[in-house]
């Protein structure tokens, strides 16, 4: 007869009762078909053998000065101002208050009368003034200094050209 | 059931005490947690000054966080948690190689060391002492996860929906993390029963 529980997910429950973590009418129920199969009754035995290994393996105790050494790491965390803050509690606030208090105000005092340095004039801003000139305002402009060159010839009859 | 859900309960109102600054909560959460934390990590790495070591780290963890610690998960499986990830650092830093070594130098010195007068209980010695080297090589040889799934669920009895918790997994990886755990077990121990 072939064995129902061949599948993995069947054999994860073998391991369960294996481990002796199966109880209740699924114990039951697998107890009987453990006893009838020789392949699962052979896992169930080396499951159990496995389990019976690993209960042999003891961890030794912890270490007598384990929880000294672990609060000495905590006492090191603790900051200097925060171990300061723990010893002077509110005694250093009330203190501290009208010290701070005075010497805020001498400090606003001299922060409002300190001279103000004085500011370099700025530098006047130069900025170069482009004019964009129309295609019809140059044909204009070459016309004038056509009218103003034949002026100038007519005006000196040797022909020459005015020098710019 | 009811037993676990009163734990969670004064574990985690142990821990809200510490948020509130009871130093006396922490100690005892500490005094109730030591062993367990470091037995399970003295199992991962096998190594019993690491193990220590890295229990200090754990709590110290625990401590810090106490400012922002919320009971949203039971406080077995956050503690465990920061364990299992320090150890799984460790086992990446090959910072439990060492342990390997020893483990391999105990098995030729330990029946040397272990003489006594009686015949019969130098011999039990030396079987339970090779069993024991046997049983830890087969742990060792696990991947991490696998390792520390085992070490949960063997040791700590947990079920498969703390240690998916434990592990940031589902539990059907759960299971066939353990399923495959126990798989490579079953070949290197079977013999032993």
């Amino acid at each position: 007869m072939k064995c129902p529980l061949e599948a993995r997910e069947d054999r994860e429950i073998l391991v369960a009762y294996g481990s002796r973590a199966l109880g209740g009418s699924d114990a039951e129920l697998l107890e009987a078909h453990v006893e009838s199969c020789a392949a699962c009754r052979e896992f169930v035995r080396e499951q159990r053998a496995v389990w019976e290994a690993l209960d042999g393996w003891e961890a030794p105790a912890v270490t007598a000065d384990f929880d000294r050494r672990l609060f000495a790491r905590i006492e090191g965390e603790i900051s200097w101002w925060q171990r300061l803050w723990g010893r002077m509690g509110l005694r250093l606030v009330y203190g501290a208050l009208p010290v701070t208090a005075v010497a805020c105000l001498v400090l606003a005092g001299v922060l409002l009368d300190w001279p103000s340095p004085r500011r370099a004039p700025a530098p006047p801003v130069t900025t170069a003034h482009v004019e964009s000139l129309q295609p019809d305002q140059v044909v204009h402009a070459l016309d004038e200094m056509e009218v103003l060159d034949q002026f100038n010839r007519m005006m000196k009859p040797d022909g020459s050209t005015p020098r710019m | 059931m009811g037993g676990a859900t009163a734990a969670l309960d004064y574990d985690a109102e142990l821990m809200l005490r510490v948020k509130e600054g009871d130093g006396e909560s922490f100690a005892q959460l500490l005094e109730k947690h030591r062993s367990p934390v470091v037995h399970f990590l003295y199992r991962m790495v096998q190594q019993q000054a690491v193990a220590e070591e890295l229990a200090q780290e754990v709590f110290l963890r625990v401590y810090r966080s106490r400012g922002t610690y919320e009971p949203t998960a039971k406080f077995t499986t956050w503690l465990f948690r920061i364990a299992t990830h320090l150890a799984l650092n460790a086992l990446r830093d090959g910072r439990n190689e060492r342990s390997q070594e020893r483990l391999d130098e105990r098995s030729e010195d330990k029946p040397v060391l272990q003489v006594e007068d009686r015949r019969p209980s130098v011999e039990q010695t030396m079987v339970r002492q090779a069993r024991l080297d046997e049983v830890r090589r087969a742990v060792a040889e696990l991947p991490g996860k696998q390792r520390a799934a085992v070490l949960m669920h063997k040791y700590r009895e947990m079920e498969y929906t703390q240690i998916a918790k434990v592990l940031n997994c589902s539990e059907s990886a759960v299971k066939s993390l353990l399923f495959r755990a126990y798989e490579t077990l079953r070949a290197r121990l079977a013999h032993m029963a």
